[in-house]
Order: C-alpha cells, then structure tokens, then sequence
C-alpha cells in the first residue's frame, strides 16, 4: 500500500473540479443528456478542448506520458453504449459517482455497490466473452494522426478553433 | 407535488472546463491521462484475492500486475473522494442526499426506485467501462486529449445510448436555474 503523492493530488483536484464545476451532480448531468441544461455539456466541451490542446503542446517538448487504449471497434462501440445507458439512468460515472458520494449522496454509494458488482461480472465473463469481442475489429493502440499519417495539429487546431467558435456564438449574453 | 429546481453549479461553465483540463494537462505531464474505472476492477482483485487468491493470481486478467497492486491510479481515485468531500463541506453544501430533482419530478418523491435503478446503473457503467477500455475520464475525456481512435465509437454510443436512456427515464424537466 505504497502511498503515491502524485496520483492522491491528482486526484484531489480532479474530485474537488469535478464538484465544484457542477459534473458531480447528476441533475446537471440528466439536464446536459436531456439538452435542457447546457452547462455540464459546455464544461466537458472545454475540458477536452483545452485538454486536447494542452496535450498536444506537452507532446510538442517532449513531456507528455501518453497512454493510447485499443480501438477494439466492437468492444469500445458495446462498451460506451453499456456505459451511457447507465449515465443515462443515474447520471453517475465512475469518477462523479465517487464524487457525488463523497459529498453525501447516498445514491451515489448504491450505485458505486453497482459498479463493483460490474467489475466482477467483468473479471468473470473475461476468458468467455471479453477477450472474444476484443479480437474482433481491433486496430491496436493507434491515434488518429498515426492511422490517417497526418500531422496532430492537423487534428488539434481545427477542432479547438470550431470548438471554440460554436461555444463563443452560443455563450449566452450577459 | 412542489415544482422541483435544479441549483445552478458553483462555478461557470468556462472556469469549471479550465480547472478540468489543467488537472488533465498536470496529469499526462506528471504521470499518465487521467482514469477512474479501472480501480474499481484492483478493489475487487482485492476481495478476490482474500477468499480465493488461486483463483485471482491465475486470471488472465486480474492476475498482471495492474490488477495486483495498488499504486498511482489507486490513490488517484482516493484522492478523488478527499477532493470532492473537502470542496463540498468548504462551500457548505455536504449534504446527505438519497435522490435528485429530475428523479422526483418524473418518478416522486420516494427513493427506493431511484436506489434500484441506481445499482443497476451502477452495473452497467462498469461493465461498458472495461469492455468500453475506460469510462467517461479514461476513455472519453482522456481518449480526446490524445485523438485516440478508440475515442470516435465510444463517444457516439456513449452518448447517443445516454441520450436515448435519459430521454425514456426523465421526460419530464424540472426548473433549471
């Protein structure tokens, strides 16, 4: 149980943003599903605008640690609908559920009992169903850039600038 | 029944996205990207290992040593839960909750359903996250940071199945601030 100071103070100000920033609220996040309440779609929108963008600027001087997962095309397509079916009846994720129940929800704590029984199905049905699926249309751990042979910036400029522009017309006016 | 109102978030959308994306910059500088669901598979290698640890040490997959220890992402999601309970008691807003506004204005005021639906939510949230290779940080948020081409099937399942689902449990919208 080796503690790691890097990793808890990662953590503590992603759970604390996470929180403060309205996505560890799953009323916020039904609202976002649900196109009623803009303001969880607008902040994971800059989350990974400005994430993308930073990233690229780290990889740029050589300090970035990347961790690309498999584009398992059928795993990762059956994955994120399993994944978003259940967003969309709690409006819980890993991370927020863990937030949200730090911060007393005790839905949050029935549906993190959920999860591990979720993880242990997992490990169960690994060798039978999970290693099967993974096989199936699986390009390896590529990046787009890497798979089309262009440039990141080809990638990260259009997209944060278009990004940028449709969250700036938008913005509602004060 | 009284009409249900949604709180507005302590910080605007803007700061918040910024705050997000610094402590994901920090943490592909430092470390790796940032990533929560896999901690929830080395808890439960954990339990396995105490009742049937033969059984857990040969596994194909919670045998590696991913699974085994617990190291940088553990304590990430420890950290995680520190952070959101420090900020919710510094702002005053800690608060034993057992269900939401859009829950109460579609299905009452009683949280026993909202209990069930949570479990079962809970359930396939991690199951989609580990055949999904991480969830909405690991492989969503992260996967952009670094135009992974896992990232493009996930998100549009992901969020085309959330919207879907939202939709056929929360029709009603209560009052947003």
């Amino acid at each position: 149980m080796n503690f790691q100071l890097n990793g808890f103070l990662v953590g503590f100000f992603f759970g604390a943003a996470l929180y403060l920033g309205g996505l560890a609220d799953p009323d916020k996040i039904i609202g976002t599903l649900r196109l009623k309440d803009f303001h969880a779609m607008r902040t994971i929108a800059v989350f990974v605008l400005v994430g993308m963008l930073g990233t690229w600027i780290l990889s740029l001087t050589g300090h970035a640690h990347y961790s690309v997962k498999p584009a398992a095309l059928v795993s990762v397509s059956l994955g994120g609908a399993l994944l978003g079916i259940g967003f969309g009846m709690t409006g819980f994720c890993p991370g927020t559920g863990l937030a949200c129940a730090a911060a007393g929800r005790f839905d949050a704590l029935v549906s993190i009992l959920g999860m591990l029984l979720g993880a242990m199905t997992y490990i169960m049905l690994y060798s039978k169903l999970a290693v099967p699926i993974e096989k199936i249309a699986n390009f390896g751990n590529v990046t787009l850039p890497e798979i089309t042979h262009t440039s990141p910036a080809l990638w990260v400029l259009p997209i944060v600038i278009a990004g940028g522009l449709i969250l700036g017309l938008t913005a509602k006016k004060k | 029944m009284e009409k249900q109102t949604v709180r507005k978030s302590v910080l605007p959308w803007w700061i918040a996205g910024l705050l997000l994306a610094a402590v994901q910059i920090a943490a592909i500088g430092i470390n790796q990207p940032l990533g929560v669901s896999t901690q929830f598979v080395v808890a439960d290698t954990q339990i396995i290992n105490t009742i049937n640890p033969e059984y857990g040490q040969n596994h194909p997959l919670i045998g590696s040593e991913k699974y085994q220890k617990i190291g940088y992402g553990w304590w990430l999601d420890i950290g995680l839960i520190a952070g959101a309970f420090v900020a919710s008691v510094a702002i005053g807003r800690w608060k034993l909750q057992y269900t939401t506004a859009w829950w109460k204005t579609n299905h009452g005021p009683y949280p026993l359903m909202r209990f069930l639906v949570c479990f079962i939510g809970g359930f396939l949230i991690l199951l989609g996250s580990r055949f999904g290779h991480g969830c909405t940080s690991g492989q969503f948020a992260s996967g952009w940071a670094q135009l992974s081409l896992s990232a493009v099937p996930f998100t549009i399942t992901f969020f085309g199945f959330g919207m879907l689902t939202a939709w056929i449990f929360y029709p009603k919208a209560p009052v947003i601030e």
